[in-house]
C-alpha cells in the first residue's frame, strides 16, 4: 500500500462529492482568509510604521519638541521656546550623542517667475542629511559654510520643484522664498507622503540659519534630533536632556523611538490578538461542520469502507485515508483563502501605499492552521471508519 | 487450499441472544476446484463466505489457509492475505458509484504492494469484455455489465480463490448466463471457486455441491461433470 494511492483516491472523493468539500472547504477558506488578511495588513503596517517613525524620530535617537505641555497658555512662552543654544549646552555634556540637528519651519509660497505654489519650507543644518537621513537625488546638499554664512541656497523636494519648473531642470535656477532669492542646488530624494497624509515632497530644505534670520526672523528651533550611539540609552539621554533644559526654563518635549515603539507594539499586540481569535473561533466553527460532514459521510459510505476491507485495506488505511480525505479538502479550502486575504491585503495596502504585503509567515501560518484543522476534523471520522467491521459493512 | 476443521461460529445479537450459524463444519477445497454451496436463507451460507473470505474469523475449530491456521494471524495478516489470494464478487455488486469501471477494478491494486499497477486494471477489463466501458460509471452500465465489472476486480490481483456470493442473484436470465460462462472458463484456466447460490441449476453446473442446513453440512455431493 503506498500512501501516494491513497492521496490519489482522496482527491477523487473530493470531486465525487463535490457539494460536501464545498461546504467542508468553506470554514477553512474563510478563516485563513481572514487570517491571512490580518497577518499580511498587521505585518506591512508594522514595516511602514516602523520606517515611518524611524523617519520622524530615527532609530536610535531623541526628538525635543519646542513649546507643548501648558507652557503653551504661559505669557512668557516666546522667552521660553528652546533654541540652538539650549541644545548645544545639553549634548556637551552627553557623550552618547553622536550628532544632532536642529529644526524650524513655515508653510509660505515659493514663485519662479510667474509660477507660484505654497510650500513648506524648512530651515535645517548640514548634519540633517545624515540626521534625517534623507539627501539629495541630484545636485549636492549644503555645507556646514553655507549654514555659518546663512547662505541663499535651497534643497527642493519633486513635487514642489514639479509645480514651478515643470519639467525644467531646478539645479542651479532662481527661486523666490517669500520675497527672499535662493539658488537652488539640489533636488531632495523623493519620500512621499507621510503618516498624516502630508506630501513630504512638497517640501523646501534651506539652512537653518538662513531661515531665521532672512525669513521667520526668530531665534527659537521648533525641533532637535539628537543621534545617539546606542539606542538603547535613549531614555537615559532623554533624562539628560530634560535635566538640562528644566535647568533653562524651556517649554519641550521629549520622544524617543522606544517610546514610540512601545505604543505602537501595543496597539499590534490588541490587533494581533483579536483578529486571530475571530479567525480561530471561524476555523472551529470550520472544524466542527467538517467534522459532522465527514461522520455523515462515514455513514453513507459503509458499504464502501467494507468493500475497501474486504479487497485488502487494512484499518489503518481506512483510518488514513479518511483523515487524508479531510485534511485534503480543509487544506485545500485554506489554500484559497490565503489567495483570498492576499487578494484583500494588496487591496487594502493599495488603498493605504502600505508597499508589499506578500508574507511567507501568512501562508505558513494558512497551510498550517487548515491542515491541522483538518486532522483535528477527521480524527473522529476516521476512527469510526476504521472501526467499521468488513461483514457488518458489506451485509 | 482451504481446510475447515470442526468450525463452529456463533454470533451474540444486539439484543442479547446468541446465533450458533455454524456447527462442527469440516471440509476441504482444493486448488482447481468449483464448489458450489447451497441452502435456504438462514443455513450458515453467508457465514461459511465470510470465513472462506477471510473477513471473519472461526468461535472454535481451526480454519487452514494453505496449510495455516488463520486463528494465527493479525488483522493485517488477514488484509494482505485477501487483498493477494481471495477475490469476491458480491450480489450486489458493490461498486463505488460515481466512479469509472477501471477505477473500481483498480481499487484491491491501491492496497496491494507492488511497485506497478499499470495496465492491471485495463487488462482485467478486457477479460471481461468490458475493454470498451472503462470510463463509464456504474449508473451507465447493464447489471450483466456490472456484475462483469466486479468480477474483473476480483481477478485484477490474480488471486488463487475466486468467492462469488449469488453472483446471479440480481440479474436476468441473459446476464447470468453470461457471468456464469465467464466462471466456467475461469475455472477450466485453473482458478478456484466456490459459488453461493440457491440455484438448483448453478449449483449442477459446479463439480461439487456443498448443502448446507441449520449450521451443519447436510452433504457433499460430486457432481459428475
Amino acid at each position: 500500500m503506498k500512501t501516494s494511492r491513497l492521496i490519489a483516491v482522496a482527491f477523487r472523493a473530493m470531486s465525487r462529492y463535490k457539494l460536501r468539500s464545498a461546504f467542508m472547504m468553506l470554514g477553512s477558506f474563510l478563516g485563513i482568509a481572514a487570517l491571512t488578511l490580518v497577518v499580511s495588513i498587521g505585518q506591512a503596517a508594522q514595516v511602514k510604521m516602523l520606517r515611518t517613525m524611524r523617519q520622524i524620530i530615527g532609530d536610535s535617537s531623541v526628538l525635543v519638541i519646542g513649546g507643548g505641555g501648558l507652557g503653551n497658555a504661559s505669557p512668557r512662552t516666546d522667552a521660553n521656546r528652546i533654541t540652538i543654544d539650549d541644545i548645544d549646552a545639553a549634548v556637551k555634556e552627553i557623550p552618547e550623542v553622536e550628532t544632532w540637528d536642529p529644526r524650524q519651519d513655515l508653510v509660505t509660497s515659493a514663485r519662479r517667475g510667474d509660477a507660484s505654489t505654497t510650500v513648506r519650507v524648512i530651515g535645517q543644518s548640514e548634519r540633517s542629511e545624515k540626521v534625517w537621513g534623507r539627501t539629495v537625488s541630484r545636485g549636492e546638499y549644503f555645507d556646514a559654510a553655507a549654514v555659518n554664512g546663512s547662505s541663499r541656497v535651497a534643497l527642493i523636494g519633486e513635487t514642489a520643484a514639479r509645480k514651478l519648473f515643470g519639467n525644467d531642470d531646478p539645479i542651479d535656477a532662481e527661486i523666490r522664498i517669500g520675497s527672499v532669492p535662493f539658488r537652488v542646488i539640489g533636488v531632495l530624494e523623493p519620500f512621499g507622503v507621510d503618516l498624516h497624509g502630508m506630501d513630504r515632497d512638497n517640501e523646501i530644505v534651506v539652512p537653518i540659519t538662513t531661515l531665521m534670520r532672512r525669513l521667520t526672523n526668530v531665534d527659537s528651533i521648533a525641533a532637535a534630533r539628537i543621534v545617539i550611539r546606542d539606542a538603547e540609552q535613549s531614555d537615559n539621554v532623554a533624562r539628560e536632556i530634560r535635566r538640562v533644559l528644566r535647568a533653562r526654563q524651556r517649554n519641550f518635549s521629549i520622544a524617543t523611538t522606544l517610546q514610540a515603539r512601545r505604543i505602537f507594539t501595543k496597539i499590534r499586540r490588541i490587533l494581533m490578538l483579536y483578529v486571530p481569535l475571530a479567525a480561530a473561533i471561524i476555523l472551529l466553527i470550520g472544524g466542527a461542520v467538517s467534522a459532522t460532514l465527514m461522520l455523515a459521510s462515514v455513514s453513507e459510505r459503509v458499504s464502501e469502507i467494507g468493500l475497501r476491507r474486504a479487497v485488502g485495506a487494512r484499518p489503518q488505511d481506512i483510518r488514513l485515508q479518511f483523515l487524508i480525505e479531510t485534511t485534503v479538502t480543509t487544506l485545500c479550502g485554506g489554500i484559497g483563502g490565503i489567495i483570498l486575504g492576499y487578494a484583500g491585503a494588496r487591496l487594502v495596502a493599495t488603498r493605504f501605499q502600505l508597499g508589499g504585503v506578500f508574507s511567507w509567515s501568512a501562508v505558513l501560518l494558512g497551510v498550517a492552521a487548515s491542515t491541522i484543522v483538518g486532522l483535528i476534523a477527521g480524527i473522529m471520522p476516521a476512527k469510526r471508519a476504521a472501526e467499521l467491521q468488513p461483514i457488518d459493512a458489506l451485509r | 487450499m482451504i481446510e475447515l476443521q470442526n468450525i463452529g461460529k456463533t454470533y451474540t445479537r444486539p439484543t442479547g441472544e446468541t446465533v450458533r450459524a455454524l456447527d462442527g463444519v469440516s471440509l476441504t477445497i482444493e486448488r482447481g476446484e468449483f464448489v458450489a454451496v447451497v441452502g435456504a436463507s438462514g443455513s450458515g451460507k453467508s457465514t461459511l463466505m465470510n470465513l472462506l473470505g477471510l473477513l471473519d474469523r472461526p468461535t472454535d475449530g481451526h480454519l487452514l489457509f494453505d496449510d495455516e491456521d488463520v486463528a494465527d494471524r493479525t488483522v493485517n495478516d488477514l488484509a494482505r492475505l485477501r487483498n493477494r489470494k481471495i477475490g469476491f464478487v458480491f450480489q450486489a455488486f458493490h461498486l463505488l458509484p460515481r466512479t469509472s469501471a477501471l477505477e473500481n477494478v483498480e481499487l484491491p491494486l491501491i492496497y496491494s504492494e507492488r511497485e506497478s499497477i499499470r495496465g492491471r486494471g485495463e487488462a482485467a477489463l478486457k477479460a471481461v469484455n468490458l475493454g470498451d466501458r472503462m470510463n463509464h460509471t456504474p449508473a451507465e452500465l447493464s447489471g450483466g455489465q456490472q456484475q462483469r465489472v466486479a468480477i474483473a476486480r476480483a481477478l485484477v490481483n490474480d488471486p488463487d480463490l475466486l468467492l462469488a456470493d449469488e453472483p446471479t442473484g440480481n440479474l436476468d436470465a441473459k446476464a447470468a448466463l453470461e457471468v456464469m460462462s465467464i466462471f466456467h472458463s475461469l475455472h477450466e484456466s485453473g482458478r478456484t471457486i466456490v459459488l453461493v447460490t440457491h440455484d438448483p441449476a448453478l449449483a449442477k453446473e459446479c463439480g461439487r455441491v456443498i448443502r448446507l442446513e441449520h449450521g451443519h453440512v447436510q452433504s457433499c455431493i460430486e457432481e459428475a461433470s
